[in-house]
C-alpha cells in the first residue's frame, strides 16, 4: 500500500523530535489518555502480566504432575490452580491479547486514521479489563474457584461463593472485549484513508474486523450466562440447577454459544498477524489475498454453528450431535485456505529469517497440527473416546498457546520497533523462538499420546504407567518457560539499552511503516492516501529513494 | 493534500445554541455522527443478544413445564402489565418526538417531550414497585426464596404443578434486568435535559439525543415481547 | 482539512431540518408529527389485540399469534421510532444481524430439546425422555 509521501515525512528519522511516548508526561497523561497507541501499550503490559501469572500457574500444574500421586498441591488446591490457569489465560490474556494491545496500536495506523473511532470507549474497555482482572484476583484471594474455566453447573452453583466474584469479573472482561471489537468495526467502516477500499486493506484488518463481529455478537450471551450463574449462586433461581427444575445442559449451550466463537476471537487476530509477518518477511505479496479475506469472514460465520461439539458427552440429542459434528468439519475449509496461502506466500519469496518470521513459522507448524487434531475431535465417534482427555488438552493448547500466543509474540516482535523505536537483541530472539518450538512439542506430544490412551484431564493424580510421559511433558514445560523468560528478558532490556530501530525496520509497506518511528501523537503529519495494493513491495524502492 | 495538523472543526449553531466542536480524529461532523451511531447500533445488537439468552431460557422451560408457566402467568396482574405497556409505548412516542424537536432546534419542545418521557419511565417504575411488593408478600419469589403459604390461593393454583418456581425466577430475572435498563434510561434522559438546558443540542448536533432515543426504544422493544410472554402466557 | 476533501464523504450535512418524506438514507430524516402519532395509536390497538387474543384458546397457536403481533409492534417501533426505515444500510445490518444470530441459538437449543432420545430407538432408554430434573434425581443404582 502506498501513499503520497511528503518529503518532510521521510526525513523524520527514528526518535527525532516529538512522538507519542514523549509528547505528554506524567501519570495522568497515561491513565487518562485517549490515544489508541498509549492504550495499546497499557494493554500490552497488562495482558503480558496476565500471561506471566497464567504461565506460572501452568508450571505449577506440570511440576505437580511429576509424580503419579501429585508432587506439590492438595487435590483441592490443584483444582483451583488449573481453574485459575485457564481463566487467566483465556479471559485475561488470549481474548484481549491481540485486539487490545497490538490491534489497538496498529489498526488505526494501518487505516491512516488519527485514532480509533470512539477513543473514550477504548479507554473504558481498558479499565473494564482492569476491573475484571482485579475482581478475578479478589476471587482468588477470597477462596479461589475450583470449577475449571468453564464453570459447569450444577457443581459451580454449590461450590465456594467466590464463583460470584469471578463471574462478575468475567462479565466485565466480556464487555471490555465487546467495546474493543465494536470500536474496531466502526473504525474500519468510517475511518479508512481515502483510496483504501475494502480490498486494499491489510489482511490484519480483515482478521480483526471478523473477530470484532464475533466479539459483538457472541460475548453478550456469555454476559447473561455468568450473570445467571451469579443469580443462581445467590438466589438459586434454578435455571441451571436440576434440583430446582433446571437443565445443566442449557448452561453448556449458553456457555459454548459464546465460548466456541471465542476460540475464533482468539485465533483470527493471530492469523491476521501471521498474514502481515509472512508477507513482509518474505518480501512478497500475499498469495490469495481475497481468499484469506473471505475465509476470515467465513470462519466468523461458521463458528456460530458448531458449538455443540463441546457437548458430545453431555446428553444432548443424537440428532443435534450429528448436525454439529457435520457442521464442525466446515471450519477446516477456510482454515486450510489460510494455511495454504501462507505457505504459498513463502514459496519462492525472498525470505528473511528474522525473529518475527521464526515465530510465524512456529505458528505455521504448530497450527497445522492443532487444526488437524481438531478434525479428529470433530468426528463424533472419535470424540466420544477422546472427550475430556489429554488429547483435547494438547489439541487446544496447540491452537491457543502454540498458535495464538505465539502469533501474538510474532506480532510483538514484528511491531516492537514501531512501538518503542528500539530493537531487541535478535540473536537472543531467535534462540527463544527455537526454545519455544522445542519446548512446545516436548510438552504436548506426550499429552497427545496419553490422551489417546485415555488419561483424563483435570485429575490431580494419575496411574503410574503414565509417569514417563508426564515427566517428559514437565521437562518440556520448563523449556517453554525458559524460552518465554528469555524473551521477557531481552524485550525489557531493549527498552533501556536497545539499539535505535530503523524507521522501517523490516521494509513493510502498509501505512504504519510510512509514519515516524515511534509514531507522533497524531499518527501522521500528512493526510495519507492509498493508491496501491497493501502488499505491493515495488513501492519500497520509492520510499527508500525519497529518504 | 492539506497540512497534517488540522484545526478543530466547529459546527455553527443556530441563534442561542452552543456550537459543537468535532473530535480531533474526525474530519467532518457527519463522520462523527455516523461513527457514534454505528457504534451504538452495535451496542444495541449486544443488548438484543443479552436478553436473547433469557428469552431462550424462557422458551426452553415453557416447553418443559407448560402448565406451570400458564398457571404462574395467571397469578401476575395483567392489568398492571398492560398499564406499563401503555406507559412505555407512550414514552417511546414522546422520545421520538423529543429527537424530532432536537433535529429542528426546538429547545423548549424537546425539553417538554423529554420530561414527559422521564415521567412515563418513573410511572413505569412505580407500577413495577407496586407489582413487586405484591409478589414479595405472596412468596412468589425466585428460586430458593419461592415459598407458597400452605392453603393460600397461590398454593392451590401452583402446589400440584412441577417447578412453578422456574417461571417466577424467569419473571424476576427478565423484568429485573429490564427494570435496570429503565433506570439507566431515566438517568440518561435526565442527563439529556441538563444538556438541553445548556442549549447544547440543535440541528447541527443532536447525536446524544438520537442515541439515547435509540436506547429508550430498545427498552420499549424488549417490553413488547416481555408483556405477552409473562403476563398473558400463551 | 475541510469536510469536502474526502471523496467518500457523504454530502448530507445540509440535510438537517429537511422535511421531505422521500427516500433519505442519511440517518437525518425528520418524520412528521402525524406519522409518530399514527404509529403510537397503532401500537395501542395492537396491545389491545394482544390482550384480547389471549382470552381465547387456540392451542399451540396462541404463542405464534402473540409473538407475531409482538413482531409487528417491534417492527413499527424499529422502522419508524428508531428511524431504521431511513437509516444507512450498515446500521440496519449491524442491528438485524443480532436477531439472525440469536435465532441460531434458539434453533439449536430447541432442536436439541425436541429431539432428545429420537434418533436411535435402541439406545433411547426411557430415561432419555425424562425431564432433565427427573433425569438428575432419578435413582440410577439399578442400572
Amino acid at each position: 500500500m502506498t501513499t503520497q509521501v511528503p518529503a518532510a515525512e521521510v526525513e523524520a528519522g527514528p526518535q527525532k523530535g516529538s512522538n507519542y511516548l514523549n509528547s505528554h508526561r506524567g501519570f495522568w497523561s497515561w491513565a487518562g489518555t485517549l490515544d489508541h497507541k498509549r492504550i495499546g501499550i497499557m494493554y500490552l503490559v497488562g495482558v503480558t502480566l496476565a500471561f506471566l501469572a497464567g504461565g506460572v500457574l501452568a508450571l505449577g500444574i506440570r511440576l505437580h504432575l511429576w509424580q503419579p500421586e501429585g508432587a506439590l498441591f492438595e487435590p483441592d488446591t490443584y483444582n483451583q490452580v488449573f481453574t485459575l490457569h485457564g481463566a487467566f489465560m483465556v479471559f485475561m490474556f488470549i481474548i484481549p491479547g491481540v485486539p487490545g494491545s497490538i490491534a489497538n496500536f496498529v489498526l488505526p495506523l494501518m487505516l491512516g486514521a488519527k485514532d480509533v473511532a470512539l477513543p473514550r470507549l477504548n479507554l473504558a474497555s481498558f479499565y473494564l479489563w482492569l476491573c475484571g482482572t482485579l475482581l478475578a484476583i479478589v476471587s482468588m484471594i477470597t477462596g479461589s474457584v475450583d470449577t475449571g474455566w468453564t464453570f459447569y453447573t450444577p457443581y459451580s452453583i454449590h461450590t465456594q461463593q467466590s464463583v460470584v466474584t469471578m463471574g462478575l469479573g468475567i462479565f466485565m472482561l466480556g464487555f471490555s472485549s465487546i467495546f474493543t471489537g465494536l470500536n474496531f468495526i466502526v473504525t474500519t467502516h468510517k475511518l479508512r484513508a481515502p483510496g483504501q477500499s475494502w480490498f486494499k486493506m491489510p489482511l490484519f484488518i480483515w482478521a480483526i474486523y471478523s473477530a470484532g463481529v464475533l466479539q459483538v455478537l457472541a460475548t453478550p450471551v456469555l454476559g447473561i450466562t455468568v450473570l445467571l450463574l451469579a443469580f443462581e449462586h445467590i438466589y438459586h433461581i434454578g435455571v441451571f440447577d436440576p434440583s430446582y427444575g433446571g437443565d445443566p445442559v442449557l448452561f453448556q449451550h449458553f456457555f459454548w454459544f459464546y465460548s466456541h466463537p471465542a476460540v475464533y476471537i482468539m485465533i483470527l487476530p493471530a492469523m491476521g498477524i501471521i498474514s502481515e509477518v509472512v508477507s513482509v518477511h518474505s518480501r512478497k505479496p500475499l498469495f490469495g489475498y481475497r481468499m484469506i479475506a473471505f475465509s476470515s469472514i467465513a470462519i466468523a460465520v461458521i463458528s456460530f454453528l458448531v458449538w455443540g461439539h463441546h457437548l458430545f458427552t453431555s446428553g444432548q440429542s443424537e440428532f443435534v450431535m450429528m448436525a454439529f459434528s457435520f457442521l464442525t468439519f466446515f471450519v477446516a475449509i477456510p482454515t486450510a485456505i489460510k494455511e495454504f496461502s501462507w505457505v504459498a506466500t513463502i514459496w519462492k519469496g525472498s525470505v528473511a529469517l528474522t525473529a518475527p518470521m521464526l515465530y510465524a513459522m512456529n505458528f505455521l507448524i504448530i497450527f497445522s497440527i492443532g487444526g488437524l487434531t481438531g478434525i479428529f475431535l470433530a468426528a463424533l465417534n472419535v470424540d466420544i473416546h477422546l472427550h475430556d482427555t489429554y488429547f483435547v488438552v494438547a489439541h487446544f493448547h496447540a491452537v491457543m498457546m502454540g498458535s495464538v500466543a505465539i502469533g501474538f509474540f510474532a506480532g510483538v516482535h514484528h511491531w516492537w520497533p514501531k512501538f518503542w523505536g528500539v530493537m531487541y537483541n535478535e540473536t537472543l530472539a531467535k534462540i527463544s523462538a527455537v526454545l519455544i518450538l522445542i519446548g512446545f512439542w516436548v510438552t504436548f506430544i506426550p499429552q497427545f499420546i496419553m490422551g489417546s490412551q485415555g488419561m483424563p484431564r483435570r485429575y490431580a493424580s494419575y496411574l503410574p504407567e503414565w509417569q514417563g510421559y508426564h515427566q517428559v511433558s514437565t521437562v518440556g514445560a520448563i523449556i517453554l518457560g525458559a524460552g518465554f523468560a528469555l524473551m521477557m528478558g531481552y524485550l525489557i532490556h531493549s527498552l533501556f539499552a536497545g539499539k535505535k530501530a530503523k524507521a522501517n525496520q523490516w521494509g513493510g509497506v502498509t501505512l504504519e511503516w510510512h509514519t515516524q518511528t515511534p509514531p507522533i501523537h497524531e499518527n501522521f503529519d500528512y493526510d495519507p492516501v492509498v493508491t496501491h495494493d497493501p502488499y505491493d513491495y515495488s513501492q519500497l524502492e520509492e520510499m527508500k529513494g525519497k529518504s | 493534500m492539506s497540512e497534517g495538523h488540522h484545526d478543530l472543526i466547529t459546527i455553527p449553531a443556530p441563534e442561542g445554541f452552543v456550537p459543537h466542536q468535532v473530535a480531533h480524529h474526525f474530519d467532518s461532523v457527519e463522520k462523527e455522527f455516523q461513527s457514534c451511531k454505528l457504534g451504538f447500533w452495535l451496542f444495541l445488537a449486544t443488548e438484543i443478544l443479552l436478553f436473547g439468552g433469557l428469552f431462550a431460557a424462557y422458551i426452553y422451560y415453557h416447553d418443559l413445564y407448560p402448565e406451570s408457566f400458564v398457571e404462574g402467568g395467571k397469578l401476575l396482574n395483567w392489568q398492571l402489565g398492560a398499564l406499563n405497556t401503555v406507559l412505555l409505548l407512550a414514552s417511546s412516542w414522546t422520545m421520538a418526538l423529543g429527537v424530532r424537536s432536537a433535529m429542528l432546534s426546538e429547545k423548549s419542545k424537546m425539553q417538554g417531550y423529554l420530561f414527559v418521557t422521564f415521567l412515563c419511565a418513573g410511572g413505569f417504575m412505580v407500577v413495577k414497585y407496586i407489582e413487586y411488593s405484591g409478589k414479595i408478600a405472596h412468596g412468589l419469589l425466585p428460586g430458593y426464596f419461592f415459598g407458597l403459604e400452605p392453603g393460600s390461593v397461590y398454593a392451590e393454583a401452583l402446589g400440584h404443578l412441577p417447578y412453578p418456581n422456574l417461571f417466577f425466577s424467569l419473571y424476576w430475572t427478565m423484568t429485573g434486568i429490564h427494570g435496570f435498563h429503565v433506570l439507566v434510561g431515566m438517568i440518561l434522559i435526565a442527563w439529556l435535559m441538563v444538556g438541553g438546558a445548556k442549549n447544547r443540542f440543535h440541528a447541527g448536533y443532536y447525536m446524544p439525543v438520537e442515541i439515547v432515543g435509540l436506547y429508550w426504544h430498545l427498552v420499549d422493544l424488549i417490553w413488547i415481547f416481555l408483556f405477552p410472554l409473562l403476563y398473558l402466557v400463551p | 482539512m475541510t469536510s469536502d476533501s474526502h471523496a467518500a464523504q457523504a454530502s448530507h450535512d445540509g440535510g438537517h431540518g429537511d422535511h421531505s418524506e422521500h427516500n433519505d438514507h442519511s440517518g437525518h430524516h425528520v418524520c412528521s408529527f402525524q406519522l409518530f402519532a399514527g404509529v403510537f395509536f397503532a401500537l395501542l390497538i395492537l396491545t389491545i389485540i394482544t390482550v384480547a387474543v389471549s382470552r381465547f384458546d387456540f392451542g399451540g397457536f396462541n404463542m405464534i399469534i402473540a409473538m407475531a403481533i409482538a413482531a409487528v409492534k417491534a417492527s413499527l417501533v424499529m422502522s419508524i421510532f428508531m428511524h431504521m426505515r431511513w437509516d444507512t444500510a450498515i446500521n440496519n445490518i449491524a442491528f438485524l444481524s443480532s436477531i439472525l444470530f440469536l435465532s441460531l441459538l434458539f434453533l439449536f437449543i430447541l432442536a436439541d430439546y425436541s429431539t432428545r432420545g429420537d434418533t436411535d430407538p435402541i439406545l433411547a432408554t426411557p430415561s432419555m425422555q425424562m425431564k432433565p430434573a427427573e433425569y438428575y434425581q432419578h435413582d440410577w443404582s439399578g442400572h
